[in-house]
């Protein structure tokens, strides 16, 4: 079998495989389309949970989050209450760059890479990336970024105030993304090229029901935004050669939220968390007496002993109070409907040596229910601003290999990615 | 009992630089509302004092972070870094020893402006001072503490841009403005002088603040001046209406709460310090700047414990009629024998506090900054008083205690002010959230500096200035002597008019829930 030359990975985050599937049948994603005749597209499992700091932690590292690490955008400073948000060091598995140094690699906008890491090519950091000074390596390229006021992602506060302002962003952020990668592709001799397109989850959140919906007045505007990932997915393709080899994959998927759900309101309802009065205190206002607390969007942590400075849970009663909180959510119902699709312990999906960050319970909702992790809610159950939520179960991959479609596993999830680019390094 | 800033977190901290305002509902960033705290999106920051950190919400309480300490006037930022802004005056150069024996890194400037307007009145402080490099040597060698000092105009941006970008001052606590009524009521010239200084001075300040300090604290001396003496008896709130104040008008009502009380100035002077309320108020708000506004009393005195450990560290003390504050001019007249004047009927009413107590207040402001965007408003008094009052006590201290027996004399008022008027002054801010206790009577205090002012070499000094004491500059622009109305014994003449009063008790709990969502953040 001949050697690829090139691998270029596309990433269209929070898109779910029904879409791209729908969208490229009628015709507003023709490029796609075309690309489905001579390649693979399925279906992909994502990461638990179903966030991109960890789907795609797991996509360019090919390892779950035990080996890797990342169980999320945030975590707590140990030996704290103080929750801190993902560094690119945080990640304890090799990314496919770090493993293949010899590669010259680019990397844009994969989330959780910041700050950006030293590289043999170019990386430029995805969200969150609250600097583009630290977002860029080699830092030679931040003035070419700056010239062209680059934009790292979204600023979603423009997306609250006005939906104009939202797609504006949307298009000139896809707009830049495009310019750079462009300029990036012609300038550097890659071997891998890595881009990850995260307006489309943006739009998800903000206006899923604008998909779901045709008579929505934004309907046009969000196909008309797919349409123009489709050209950027187009134009990609038509700059490959003949050997180089190409993936399109999702992180996860995207549906309708129902209801918002707060976890940790049914902690402190329950009496499982003790909370005091002032929310400027974030997870420091943990009061004694809590047993358990939620960080986003559903990681359940024990408030153990010896390891938070107010933790009260003991070694022997961690058995009986995990399986208290399976029993409390799995039951959890609203308006009949089980809340809950699955409870799992922590050693039920995560394996490797990085288990003791590891959350010891991890809640996959049903459809429709959005968890969230707000610490002073009231409310249980509320409606929120957005319309759309992720999905575990239903991301996408494409891979086009032209000599060997067997290199996709029937049933992928986010890990597999990695075996799949492996072999196609190698040239299998 | 838990320290009055033990609670105060991140928000409050300058050494938090906001970073990002991620909202992991929509999985978006923003740089857009970075300061203002909301329950569904997650501000997130990097500590300047602790990198390794890295990237965290603003949590973490005074009481948890080790970079604040506990001291006896709560937390305080280990080492921290304040500015201060006339450095060589009254209360810059006291403040500046006071900071540096808790362990800050203090810095400051000043272009002698005082010392030169002193000079032009001919006269000169009584406390004989040491030159600025003789402070220095002198705070390092008693007090061990480093001071970084320049001689800049507060009006030279560029260079005090330079400076404030070398120094990073976590605080900045401004005393750099001209701090005399009458000498702005000289004439056109000095008015101009002292508003240019103080409003423009301040303005700029702002500027420099936003660029390149936005988290450091301002700490802003105003003067309990900038209210006036409301005729009607209203109370002197702390700069903004409590939330239960109404207005009716027609048969109609209003909230008054949260809005900035009424300012009524009784000088050029007091003009500039309403200005520059104003121009603090607004860049909090457009900026999310941080400050409190400092609306002190009459400040008297000439004791704390580091200035009084070396004649090279003293604070200077003027008694003119320019600069000399009344509780100081009045105690160095009973120091010569010379009548104690008071003006008009001395029925004036004055809100009070010894140096010792207000530098403790500053120290405690210093200690608990308030949230980004917030201007807050604390009124330092520790007591209230008549100055006829205030006369018959000096009198009687120096007579029982000193020797010196002295009358009282009236003069015609060259202010344009009430001689009587209804006083009532709320200060609960600084007693009841910033811990503050006065400790200094006034007896005590007026004790504390005749011991010192009738050493024979200060007496002395007093002696070759006296004739600056009496009151030459009327409000009315003309150029006069002030004529003396009566000449009596102390405790001869009977006490009329209003009672002062003072309001320190807690605010009601409900009240205050509503004034903290109502007042702080200026959104």
């Amino acid at each position: 079998m001949s050697r690829h030359e090139r691998i270029v990975i596309v990433g269209i985050d929070g898109v779910p495989c029904g879409l791209m599937k729908n969208l490229s049948d009628e015709g507003v994603m023709p490029n796609f389309r075309e690309l489905r005749k001579d390649g693979v597209f399925t279906k992909m499992l994502s990461s638990i949970p179903e966030v991109s700091s960890v789907s795609w932690s797991s996509i360019i590292t090919g390892k779950n989050p035990g080996e890797h690490g990342v169980y999320g955008f945030t975590d707590i400073i140990k030996g704290t209450y103080t929750l801190s948000f993902h560094h690119s060091s945080n990640l304890k598995a090799p990314t496919f760059w770090q493993k293949n140094e010899s590669k010259k690699c680019v990397v844009v906008n994969v989330p959780s890479t910041y700050p950006a890491q030293k590289i043999n090519g170019v990386l430029i950091s995805g969200f969150v990336s609250p600097d583009l000074e630290k977002a860029v390596y080699p830092p030679s390229y931040l003035e070419e970024l700056k010239s062209l006021n680059y934009k790292i992602d979204i600023d979603s506060e423009k997306g609250h105030k006005s939906r104009r302002l939202l797609f504006e962003e949307l298009f000139e952020t896809l707009k830049l993304r495009r310019k750079v990668s462009e300029s990036l592709w012609e300038q550097i001799a890659w071997d891998i090229f890595m881009i990850v397109l995260t307006g489309t989850d943006r739009l998800g959140h903000f206006l899923w029901d604008a998909y779901e919906n045709k008579n929505h007045e934004s309907h046009t505007e969000f196909l008309e935004f797919f349409r123009h990932v489709d050209e950027f997915v187009g134009s990609i393709d038509s700059r490959l050669e003949e050997n180089d080899s190409l993936i399109i994959l999702s992180d996860h998927g995207m549906e309708s939220i129902e209801t918002n759900m707060n976890v940790n309101v049914c902690l402190a309802n329950e009496g499982y968390l003790v909370l005091g009065d002032n929310p400027k205190k974030g997870y420091n206002d943990i009061k004694n007496g809590t047993k358990a607390f939620a960080l986003e969007p559903g990681r359940i942590y024990l408030n153990k002993e010896g390891k938070y400075p107010r933790g009260c849970v003991k070694g022997r009663d961690e058995d009986r109070l995990i399986e208290d909180l399976v029993d409390l959510f799995s039951r959890l119902e609203r308006n009949g409907k089980k809340v809950m699709k699955k409870v799992y312990r922590k050693e039920e999906i995560y394996q490797g040596s990085h288990l003791e960050r590891a959350p010891d319970l991890v809640l996959l909702s049903n459809s429709g229910f959005n968890l969230k992790a707000g610490l002073h809610k009231q409310q249980l159950f509320e409606e929120g601003s957005f319309t759309g939520k992720h999905t575990q179960d239903d991301a996408f991959l494409y891979v086009r290999n032209r000599e060997n479609l067997s290199i996709v596993p029937e049933e992928p999830s986010v890990e597999d990615v990695i075996t799949i680019l492996d072999k196609q390094i190698e040239g299998e | 009992m838990k320290a009055h800033n033990a609670d105060k977190t991140c928000w409050n901290c300058p050494a938090a630089i906001f970073k990002g305002n991620v909202d992991f509902r929509a999985c978006g960033q923003s740089k857009e509302g970075l300061k203002k705290f909301k329950e569904d999106k997650q501000i997130m920051i990097e500590c300047e004092r602790r990198p390794e950190l890295g990237y965290f919400d603003p949590s973490i309480t005074f009481e948890e972070c080790p970079e604040w300490q506990m001291t006896e006037y709560g937390y305080l930022l280990k080492n921290m870094r304040v500015m201060i802004l006339g450095i060589d005056g009254y209360l810059g150069w006291t403040l500046a020893l006071k900071l540096g024996s808790l362990g800050c890194k203090v810095s400051g400037i000043d272009n002698f402006f005082r010392r030169n307007c002193v000079k032009e009145k001919g006269s000169h402080s009584i406390v004989p001072i040491a030159s600025m490099s003789e402070r220095l040597q002198a705070a390092k060698e008693v007090l061990d503490i480093d001071i970084e000092f320049r001689n800049i105009d507060i009006l030279d941006r560029e260079n005090l841009a330079r400076f404030m970008k070398e120094v990073k001052p976590e605080a900045i606590v401004h005393y750099g403005e001209c701090p005399s009524a009458p000498y702005s009521m000289v004439d056109c010239d000095h008015a101009i002088k002292v508003q240019y200084n103080n409003v423009i001075g301040t303005l700029g300040l702002l500027f420099l603040i936003k660029d390149i300090v936005p988290e450091s604290c301002l700490i802003k001396l105003g003067t309990l001046g900038e209210y006036g003496s409301p005729l009607t008896g209203r109370p002197l709130f702390e700069g903004i209406f409590p939330s239960d104040a109404v207005l009716i008008w027609d048969n109609r009502e209003w909230s008054l709460g949260g809005e900035l009380t009424p300012r009524d100035p009784v000088s050029f002077y007091h003009v500039s310090k309403v200005q520059d309320t104003f121009n603090v108020y607004e860049a909090c708000k457009y900026w999310w700047l941080r400050s409190y506004d400092v609306m002190q009393g009459v400040i008297y005195g000439t004791y704390t414990e580091q200035v009084a450990a070396d004649e090279r560290l003293r604070t200077r003390l003027d008694i003119d009629e320019w600069f000399g504050t009344v509780v100081n001019r009045l105690v160095a007249q009973a120091v010569l024998g010379m009548p104690l004047t008071v003006y008009g009927e001395g029925e004036q009413i004055r809100g009070l506090i010894a140096l010792e107590d207000a530098m403790e207040c500053m120290v405690r402001l210093i200690s608990s900054p308030p949230e980004p965007g917030q201007y807050d408003v604390v009124n330092q008094v520790s007591g209230l008083h008549k100055v006829s009052e205030l006369a018959e006590t000096i009198t009687e201290v120096s007579t029982e205690k000193f020797g010196r027996y002295t009358k009282i004399q009236r003069l015609e008022n060259p202010r344009v002010e009430a001689d009587i008027h209804p006083f009532e002054v709320v200060s609960q801010k600084l007693p009841n959230m910033l811990g503050f206790r006065p400790k200094v009577s006034l007896e005590k205090e007026i004790t504390r500096m005749l011991e010192l002012l009738t050493q024979p070499e200060i007496e002395e000094r007093i002696r070759k200035v006296s004739n600056t004491i009496m009151p030459r500059t009327w409000w009315s622009g003309e150029h006069k002597e002030t004529r003396v109305l009566e000449i009596y014994e102390p405790g001869a003449k009977r006490v009329e008019g209003y009672e002062p009063k003072l309001i320190v008790g807690e605010p009601e709990k409900q009240m205050l829930e509503k004034v903290k969502v109502k007042i702080p953040v200026v959104s």
